[in-house]
């Protein structure tokens, strides 16, 4: 089975995971750094390293409010990326059934 | 999913060329159970501690007000026990909110402010309101079926409303149910109405905990 088609962007296990919590929030809510962290299980130099791609694809948007100790940092999916794990989620569906259909009697 | 709290990967920043379709539709599957059972409130656990409020709260008032002939009042440790219920009710539901929620913002969180201080308002309107009863000369008899079911009168009405911000049928018939045995039960009496809320939402809420426990497993 090939990944033809797959956007590269979200498919990579962690960045993947990311989207899929996220995209789990309804439209307008965020999780901060701290939570999604705890959530995927990932140091944060990791998570940083994939956020930023996933930011550079416009699929999430990293907000950062105060400073010092009471500094936040919170992660919200985007439209566009509501939308690119939508095509994601339906390539993968039509790959997966490629492969499934010459099982069938 | 089949990494949790706490874990680290070390080596995951890196990308994974070879990971093929089929993993990948696990490790969705997989991260949308995890996150749904992390972010999700444990309704079952907080109304079976409002369950314990109600059967065993307002069950010791009715014991305390039950055969009084004339009707007196509820004993003041039977209501000490049931203000002790409630606050500690209201801690529980208040902790296992805020594990779920925890690092959520937004407008859930929002919502979620707003839904809590109407109720806060609420109740608060509910007692001010039985000190104004009472100074305008209410008897006992009046106070203690306002006692007993305003505070539901108010929680249910602000349950039904909150459908409108959550959608969930689920709150509009618990909400509706309270309304209608806040609405009726007095006709019980002054003492029997605590016995009629005790069991007709505490009996309920138990049901709806084991429900919700059943789903949640």
């Amino acid at each position: 089975m090939t990944d033809e088609g797959l956007d590269p962007v979200i498919h990579a296990p962690a960045r993947l995971r990311l989207m899929v919590t996220l995209t789990s929030l309804p439209e307008g809510d965020n999780l901060s750094f701290t939570r999604l962290q705890d959530l995927i299980g990932l140091t944060p130099g990791n998570l940083i390293t994939h956020l930023r791609k996933l930011d550079d694809a416009g699929y999430v948007q990293i907000n950062k409010t105060g400073g010092g100790v009471s500094a936040l940092t919170t992660v919200a999916l985007t439209r566009d990326g509501r939308a690119a794990l939508d095509r994601y989620t339906a390539s993968l569906r039509e790959l997966l059934d490629r492969v499934e259909l010459p099982r069938q009697p | 999913m089949t990494e949790g709290r706490g874990m680290r990967n070390d080596g995951d920043a890196r990308d994974a060329p070879d990971m093929d379709p089929a993993s990948a539709a696990v490790i969705i599957e997989a991260a949308r159970e995890h996150v749904q059972r992390e972010l999700t409130i444990n309704r079952s656990a907080i109304l079976a501690t409002w369950s314990i409020v109600y059967l065993l709260g307002y069950g010791v008032v009715w014991l305390s007000v039950k055969g009084q002939q004339p009707f007196r009042a509820p004993a003041g440790w039977a209501l000490a026990l049931l203000v002790a219920l409630a606050a500690l009710a209201l801690g529980v539901t208040a902790q296992l909110t805020e594990r779920a929620t925890s690092g959520v913002g937004g407008m859930s969180s929002q919502r979620r402010r707003i839904y809590a201080l109407s109720l806060v308002v609420g109740l608060l309107g509910v007692y001010v309101m039985e000190a104004a009863l009472s100074s305008a000369g209410a008897s006992q008899r009046v106070l203690s079926v306002y006692g007993a079911s305003a505070p539901l009168l108010v929680a249910g009405v602000i349950l039904v409303a909150g459908t409108a911000a959550w959608l969930s049928w689920y709150m509009f018939g618990l909400g509706a149910w309270l309304i209608a045995v806040a609405a009726t039960s007095g006709f019980a009496g002054p003492a029997g109405v605590w016995a009629v809320d005790a069991l007709a939402v505490g009996m309920p809420m138990l049901l709806l905990a084991a429900i919700q426990l059943r789903r949640r497993l």
